[in-house]
């Protein structure tokens, strides 16, 4: 039997290539309506009064007066209301929809309505923590009263995902069950968000997956927002709605990675970090939501991957009166391993140490604590990827010679991992996994909630399972998730799909493989904790992840030297991912991960004004075209995590989370002075030439 | 509702343009997203419109023993790929949009939008490019330059339209354009910079300087190109710095959400230096 | 309202429409054609691209007025060639299909690059999908796809 790495053509591709795949917006419902929402212009205050124009027949406005149960979006930390009852935090804050079936009457009526507010000062320094976490490791703070002192601070911005579909969702009303089609990552959060704004019982509330356009994160938890407020349109008007974005309302209202400012500050003995002291502050923007969450995977990742026994870690989510931000590939860790990798850079250069060689001397091993005082359980290949990188890509030689040289070229190497699945107890006591697989006849069909967004579950789940069972692929049926069909296996998020979703799928097949001859049945398995891993949310204690995916990117650039454009010439990514349950679908996430944190490091430029994001389009919010990037080599390594299906562990964050760190340090070595924010853009480029730190 | 004409002659257009209060639509790859307003509804235009896109006998480009002649609705892929046209002009084209834009937009399109940041502005200015201007009775000519009246500001009577954009031939030893955008292809302008030079005798016989984006108008100054007419080549590619003087008080860039001022300053010193290291 | 004919996929149609509607609602609404996606709505991401006389264009910035007596072949008319074939096969060989929403205009820009230039060079490519945003493959896939298919396909473009 052939390898499962092996790769296979995905089963999706038809679909998608002839353009019969339907996303939301293809969707069209008899006497469907279109909904535009109604949005306050300023940051912070409160409304005094709203004049809808009059409206036609046919016309409505919904607003939190028609939510029949409760006004707050469940999704983890509960603090965003589905339409505001009158206080605004930001701007461009959701105060009712205006649905109607003839767009061009909308769009008129929608510039009529006039509301007139009490403006407040809002706040954007980051002042108001609304969220403090701290927590020692070894000596703590202590560890930092002796040996050399070094201190630096990192800052990160905004990132927009910028998955080329726009949000959208499309309900209707089937009988008295509220049914949601939509783009989103998690059909259940959707799920149960709806059924607390409705106060609606469980089987009142059907949510189905259509195809989906890209995510990132981003269609995570704010696509819960949009389904309450449609789903309490469709109580009122009870005849199918569409609630579909345009560009510019999509970048200006979902949520962003979090911007962050990270400060360091180390002892050094013997050349060794001794303790490291880190506090991390983001902006959360208006309301919380799982800004907690992001933080704490960003504190847990303070060490980045190397072992350092005495910590003192503490962070702050910010609230501020901007637009809430929210998941985004990485969750945090993105900002972390930026910092981490710089700082640590950045200490072996003030002590005329070669910085790989420091990094290396540091590295953390198999049996080593994580900063939580958890176990890296499994081999760490982190020193054969590192001599794999160093060998391919020529990382020494041209280090010391593009030093020398006129042009401005630069290599940098970033060493990181991913902690794989939810931080913590997340599995155990949140999500509670569950999937079903139903057997009949010769078929199998898997039933669960994750959802094909592009990184290929579709196909790596009906492989896995055929595979088991060593029966055609086709035999296996996997449709797009319909909450009255598959159980809660959680979100599809946290790298968690293939390892935890998939583990259980495995679990279930090789049940079915056993009971094969007993002709149609339906197997059902539930998440069990690995019995070793144990956490203390509260005290940051314990095994935070139960595997690691590891990763080395190496990235090669050239600054241009009169304009300070940054070219990437080529990249080189190393990848432990335990096993890949198809190598192509693997090299596709590895790859697009890769751009995407490439340009969160030089590229990628968000920012706002008073509140306004400033970059409120495809023009003027500046991803990568084929033109920006680069040839891409990749090498997988198998090491395999002995809870993952063949030993898969995390594959889809992974591959961000390196790019940023390298491509940073690549244009140091370029230009000979220190970075200390993304994106590097040649703006900054610029001032670091004249005014920078060597 | 806003009225669409659509012509499908220059006698159309001129006919039209002449009853009618309308504004012009070409490629419309400016016009449409100017007056975009949802999805699913028609453009929101502020007036009747008038299509020329489909006019044929302005898709011709054409020379003289002085002139190029782009008619007005040449696409600029068709621009792109016609060697009539100046090399630096194609340069600046293939640095505009995509192919999917540029296979629409027109040239006319780039002039008639009249943006500081309209790529081929700096290359038409650097040239001298003139514009035969047409309306139901008259025919003008003018220079690109006394043509654009300030941002999104054109000469162009309520009758008229642009009908050939004309571009003297002239031989240069050395062009150079270099658009500076915030990623590598399909993106709006920072900056731009053109600059061309001919030599005779190993004297400078003509030399050219353009910026875009970073005033008004494209920055072209006559009187500091005149002053360097005459030096040899040693001496001007050692005058960097005096050249980038004399620039200073015209290259009056803003802040905005794609750069800033003193980045946008400094790489228009910069391309100054790099093109005369390139002399 | 004005009546407006033009061949869309093969076929000579006529509507009678606002012209200053942008083609990309009218294949979407009035056609039925959802294979051209609306990604930006502003001429950046290549999602709604379509063959207007075999060369690519972004149909949510080309008003319907233009397309008057011209030729629009939409990924729904391409679909059923045999240059498709080949290019739907490249892409499914290298892995350059993701989430799907960029493909239908990645094969577009494909087929307008290998109409024009059956043998393009790595830049000529990145040149040819430079105005097609594609947020999950990072690109190299495609590109592969791309210098697969102009192999595969050899002597039909
Ligand atoms: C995604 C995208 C990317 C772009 N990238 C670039 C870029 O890189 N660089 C750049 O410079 N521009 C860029 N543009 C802007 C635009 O494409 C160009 O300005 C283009 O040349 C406009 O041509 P058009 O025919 O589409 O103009 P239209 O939109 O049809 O018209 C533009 C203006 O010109 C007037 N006009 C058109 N024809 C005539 C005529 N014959 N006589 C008088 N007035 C006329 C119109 O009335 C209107 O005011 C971009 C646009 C988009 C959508
Ligand atoms: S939707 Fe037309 S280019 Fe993006
Ligand atoms: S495959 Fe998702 S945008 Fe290209």
């Amino acid at each position: 039997m052939r390898d499962i790495s092996t790769s296979i053509n995905k089963v999706d591709n038809d679909e998608k290539t002839s353009g019969k795949a339907i996303y939301v917006a293809d969707i069209k419902l008899d006497n469907m309506l279109y909904a535009f929402t109604v949005r306050s212009k300023i940051a912070k205050g409160k409304i005094i009064k709203i004049d809808y124009p009059e409206l036609p027949l046919g016309y409505y406005i919904v607003d939190y007066k028609d939510i029949p149960g409760k006004n707050i979006v469940k999704v983890i930390f509960d603090d965003m209301p589905i339409f505001t009852e009158g206080d605004i935090t930001y701007l461009y804050e959701p105060i009712a929809l205006l649905i109607g079936p003839d767009k061009a009457v909308l769009s008129k009526l929608f510039a009529e309505v006039k509301i007139e507010y009490k403006e407040e000062e809002p706040v954007f320094a980051w002042k108001d923590s609304v969220i403090h976490y701290h927590f020692d490791k070894g000596l703590g703070k202590s560890a930092l009263e002796e040996g050399k002192i070094i201190e630096y601070v990192y800052q990160t911005g905004y990132q927009e995902q910028a998955y080329i579909e726009p949000q959208g969702f499309i309900g209707y009303l089937e009988t008295d069950k509220t049914t949601l089609i939509g783009s989103i990552q998690c059909p259940y959060y959707v799920k149960n968000a709806v059924i607390q704004a409705l106060g609606a019982k469980d089987d009142e509330v059907r949510v189905i997956q259509a195809a989906v356009g890209g995510a990132f994160g981003g269609k995570e938890e704010f696509p819960s927002l949009m389904a309450c407020q449609l789903a309490v349109a469709l109580k009122k008007i009870k005849q199918p709605i569409q609630l579909v974005y345009e560009r510019e309302e999509d970048m200006l209202v979902t949520t962003k990675r979090h911007p962050s400012r990270i400060n360091f500050k180390a002892s050094i003995k013997d050349n060794k970090i001794n303790g490291l002291s880190v506090h991390v502050g983001i902006d959360g923007g208006a309301t919380i939501g799982l800004s907690g969450v992001v933080l704490s995977r960003a504190l847990i990742a303070c060490t980045g991957a190397y072992a350092i026994d005495n910590l003192d870690v503490s962070g702050d989510v910010y609230k501020t009166n901007t637009v809430p931000n929210g998941a985004f590939r990485g969750f945090g860790a993105p900002q972390m391993f930026f910092a981490i990798e710089m700082f640590v850079e950045h200490i072996a250069m003030e002590l005329g140490l070669d910085p790989l060689e420091f990094s290396k001397s540091i590295l953390a091993k198999q049996g080593d604590y994580t900063s939580t005082m958890g176990v890296f359980r499994d081999p760490v290949l982190m020193p054969e990827m590192i001599e794999k990188a160093l060998e391919v890509s020529d990382y020494n030689n041209k280090k010391t010679m593009f030093k020398k040289q006129q042009n401005l070229k630069g290599v940098g190497m970033s060493l990181f991992f991913h902690g794989c699945g939810f931080t913590g107890s997340g599995e155990k006591n949140i999500i509670k996994a569950k999937v079903r697989l139903k057997k009949q006849f010769d078929k199998v069909e898997i039933l669960i909630a994750a959802v094909d967004m592009g990184q290929g579950v579709k196909t790596t789940f009906r492989k896995l399972v055929a595979h088991i069972l060593e029966i055609d692929i086709d035999k296996v049926i996997f449709n797009n998730p319909d909450t009255d069909f598959v159980p809660d296996s959680g979100p599809t998020v946290a790298s968690r799909t293939m390892m935890i979703v998939g583990g259980l799928v495995a679990r279930a097949t090789k049940e079915v493989k056993d009971r094969w001859n007993e002709g149609s049945f339906v197997v059902e398995k539930q998440y069990e904790q690995p019995d070793y891993i144990k956490y203390d949310e509260s005290n940051f204690k314990g095994d935070a992840y139960p595997a690691y995916s590891w990763g080395v990117n190496v990235v090669e650039v050239e600054v241009d030297r009169f304009t300070y454009q940054v070219k990437v010439n080529k990249t080189w990514a190393f990848y432990d991912i335990g096993k890949a349950i198809d190598e192509r679908i693997v090299i596709g996430q590895a790859d697009g991960g890769l751009a995407q944190g490439l340009a969160y490091g030089y590229l990628e430029v968000m920012n706002h004004d008073k509140g306004k994001i400033m970059q409120k389009n495809m023009t003027d919010y500046i991803i990568p075209t084929a033109m920006d990037m680069c040839s891409m080599e990749t090498y997988l390594y198998e090491n395999p995590y002995a809870y993952g299906p063949y030993g898969a562990k995390g594959v889809g964050e992974l591959s961000l989370i390196g790019g940023a760190p390298a491509v940073a340090k690549a244009i140091e070595n370029a230009i000979g002075k220190k970075v200390f924010k993304i994106p590097v853009t040649p703006e900054y480029i610029m001032e670091l030439m004249k005014n920078g730190k060597d | 509702m806003v009225k669409a004409f659509v012509a499908k002659s220059l006698d159309d257009c001129l006919n039209i343009l002449n009853q009618e209060n309308v504004k012009i639509v070409a490629g419309g790859t400016d016009m449409l997203i100017q007056n975009r307003t949802h999805s699913g509804i028609a453009i929101g235009f502020k007036t009747d419109v008038l299509y020329v896109s489909l006019v044929d006998e302005l898709k011709h480009i054409t020379e003289d023993k002085s002139n190029i002649y782009i008619g007005a609705t040449c696409s600029l892929e068709q621009i792109l790929e016609n060697n009539l046209v100046p090399k630096i002009l194609r340069d600046s084209i293939l640095e505009m949009a995509s192919p999917a834009i540029r296979h629409t937009a027109t040239l006319a399109g780039n002039i008639g939008n009249a943006s500081p940041a309209g790529d081929s502005l700096v290359c038409l200015y650097l040239l001298d490019a003139k514009l035969e201007i047409k309306s139901i009775n008259s025919t003008r000519y003018q220079l690109l330059k006394d043509f654009i009246l300030g941002v999104r500001k054109i000469d162009l009577a309520k009758n008229e339209m642009i009908t050939k954009i004309i571009i003297p031939k002239i031989n240069f030893d050395l062009v150079y354009f270099r658009k500076v955008g915030p990623r590598l292809s399909d993106a709006i302008s920072k900056l731009s910079f053109a600059g061309a030079l001919r030599m005779e005798n190993n004297l400078v016989k003509d030399i050219r300087f353009a910026f875009g984006a970073v005033n008004i108008f494209v920055v072209r100054r006559r009187e500091i190109e005149e002053k360097l007419i005459g030096i040899d080549k040693k001496t001007i590619k050692d005058m960097s710095d005096e050249i980038i003087g004399y620039y200073s008080e015209f290259i009056k860039p803003i802040d905005d959400q794609r750069s800033n001022k003193l980045y946008r300053k400094e790489v228009c010193s910069n391309l100054i230096k790099e093109f005369l290291e390139k002399i | 309202m004005a009546k407006i004919k033009f061949t869309l996929n093969n076929e000579v149609v006529e509507i009678d429409k606002d012209l200053n509607m942008r083609l990309l609602d009218v294949l979407r609404n009035d056609f039925n054609l959802t294979g051209p996606k609306e990604g930006c709505g502003e001429g950046e991401c290549g999602a709604c691209a379509v063959l207007l006389n075999h060369e690519i264009v972004n149909s949510c910035c080309t008003p319907l007025a233009n397309v008057m007596d011209k030729e629009i072949i939409t990924i729904e008319g391409f679909s059923i060639t045999e240059r498709y074939r080949i290019i739907k096969e490249a892409f499914a060989k290298t892995g350059g299909v993701q989430c799907g929403f960029c493909t239908p205009g990645m094969i577009i820009a494909t087929e307008s690059l290998l109409n024009k230039n059956p043998h393009p060079n790595d830049f000529e490519i990145k040149i040819g999908l430079s105005g097609n945003l594609c947020r999950c493959t990072g690109y190299n896939l495609i590109i592969e796809a791309v210098k697969e298919a102009a192999k595969a396909g050899e002597g039909l473009w």
